[in-house]
């Protein structure tokens, strides 16, 4: 199967899609997650997503707040993770 | 009279509550405690308490049946009149343990307590030391209600009052039962294995509510978040507490050469979407995870099991399933519910109650005025499973609650726990 493309609109979908988050405002590249409602149950799913949707496994201790603070900054991890698995 | 909808988690608390007025355990009550350095404010506490009472008909709520569609629901008469705030005498030391351990059992020095939530101010020393008492019913209100309750509190401004919540959609009873039937079958799994708690058929019930507070210093809550951020990153903390708190009653069977090959924790998990402005009934949904005793022999591997299974209650989709069970469950009668949990489980409900309820009154340091030292929560457990351990903060520095009924767990044993918490936490050695 092919890989998913991994880019910020991806990850927006994604979050949206599995109703990880429900915003009142549309979602952008650059939106704060945690303040979208992104706590430790979303963060759980949504670490069940990523391994689903883009093959990539997060161990906990790579999970932070940098790193998850936007759609942006989390598609840049996930895509030099990948980058560095290849 | 209105009516508010009830969730689940309010039909397994005032399920619990019936259990432990018809075992001789009393009533579910906690006890929050404010240390602070100078005299709160008694006009801003005066008035956010008043308010609180005005916004909030749920505190003279009761939870009865709904003929139409039999379900769950609070009955509410209107607002109640707010219990004046007890200002006690200026002593020379604060209250002690006697005092705590009356409030847990829903009494003050006069009587019983007449209203679902109290509150007591406690001048002492000669520096001008106060320690506030917050004495609350569990089935009103939880861990997250009393953090959102103390931040209305803490300014004396409370707003403008809660939103109605909307009933719960209603489904059909066969889609319920499907959604419960893989956890069911889990549980029922467990039970042939044989799980204990503290309390084991044979060991008293009626005993009454103890605690101990472990009260890390700010070097060693630096250190234990340390540890947590390595081992869980930035976010996940509860499989970090749970870790901590499971591998405790690990030691306890250890130490007494009781085998349970699992340790069900019934893991307290935040409802979505739910309004910050709803401080009375629960915030949370029950997680079930189902641990490998053997699994927990380090933190390190105490952790990465609990995250494991974690994923794999999520995966399973166990907190729907859990709420699905609870929803077929409250179409028993209250004082049946937690009978036929025990009945179908070896006489236990699970083996531990453990929750991290995180940071009292996050970016403040003041309470009403008063500079804040520490805050913390002792609620009262019910046997079985005889134990409790909860987890909190204050401005950085933590605290572990462990609470217990008399009789199931001896001095020497909470002692013993104690120091492998420590350790756990901190990753220091206890000498």
């Amino acid at each position: 199967m092919p890989e998913v493309p991994i880019s910020p609109a991806a990850v927006i979908e994604l979050l949206t899609a599995e109703h990880i988050l429900e915003p009142q405002e549309p979602l952008t590249p650059e939106s704060d997650l945690f303040s979208m409602g992104l706590d430790s149950m979303a963060m759980m799913q949504l670490l069940l997503q990523i391994e689903e949707r883009f093959r990539l496994t997060i161990n906990p201790a790579e999970m932070t707040r940098e790193r998850f603070a936007t759609a942006s900054a989390l598609a840049g991890f996930l895509g030099e993770k990948r980058r560095l698995a290849a | 009279m209105s009516i508010l909808p009830a969730t689940t988690v309010d039909f397994f608390l005032a399920g619990l509550e019936a259990f432990m007025r018809r075992s001789g355990q009393g009533t579910h009550w906690g006890v929050t405690v404010l240390r602070l350095e100078g005299k709160p404010d008694a006009q801003t506490l005066t008035q956010g308490w008043e308010e609180i009472h005005a916004q909030h008909p749920m505190l003279g709520a009761r939870l009865k049946r709904q003929w139409l569609g039999w379900r769950w629901v609070w009955e509410t008469r209107g607002p109640i009149k707010a219990p004046a705030i007890c200002w006690h005498p200026a002593q020379a030391l604060p209250p002690d343990e006697a005092v705590i351990h009356e409030r847990l059992l829903g009494r003050s020095s006069v009587g019983a307590l007449t209203s679902p939530l109290w509150m007591e101010v406690f001048p002492w020393g000669a520096d001008g030391g106060h320690v506030i008492l917050l004495t609350w019913r569990h089935a009103l209100l939880d861990g997250t209600g009393v953090n959102l309750l103390l931040e209305k509190l803490a300014t004396g401004a409370c707003g403008a009052g809660p939103p109605v919540p909307a009933m719960p959609r209603r489904e059909s009873m066969a889609r319920v039962y499907k959604r419960a039937k893989p956890l069911t079958d889990r549980l029922h799994e467990m039970t042939s294995k044989g799980c204990l708690s503290a309390w084991m058929k044979g060991m008293p019930m009626g005993g009454g509510p103890e605690y101990r507070l472990i009260e890390l210093s700010a070097e060693e809550s630096a250190k234990a978040t340390a540890r947590l951020r390595t081992l869980c990153g930035d976010f996940m903390q509860m499989p970090f507490y749970a870790a901590v708190a499971a591998r405790a009653l690990r030691l306890l069977h250890e130490q007494r050469g009781w085998k349970s090959p699992e340790i069900h924790l019934h893991l307290p998990i935040q409802l979505r979407g739910r309004s910050r402005e709803l401080i009375f009934g629960n915030h949370m949904g029950a997680m079930p995870l189902f641990l490998e005793a053997g699994a927990l022999g380090s933190l390190d591997l105490a952790v990465a099991h609990v995250l494991e299974k974690y994923r794999e209650s999520m995966r399973e989709g166990r907190q729907q399933a859990s709420e699905a069970l609870t929803t077929l469950a409250a179409h028993l009668p209250l004082g049946a519910f937690i009978p036929v949990v025990r009945w179908t489980n070896m006489g236990q409900i699970c083996s531990l109650f453990h929750s991290h309820t995180g940071s009292f009154l996050p970016g403040r340091a003041e309470f009403a005025g008063a500079a804040v030292q520490n805050i913390c929560t002792i609620p009262s457990v019910c046997a079985p499973p005889g134990l409790g351990i909860f987890v909190s903060d204050f401005a950085g520095q933590m605290t572990v609650t462990l609470a217990w009924r008399e009789g199931c767990v001896t001095p020497a044993e909470i002692t013993a726990m104690e120091r492998q918490i420590r350790t756990d936490l901190t990753g220091i050695a206890d000498p």
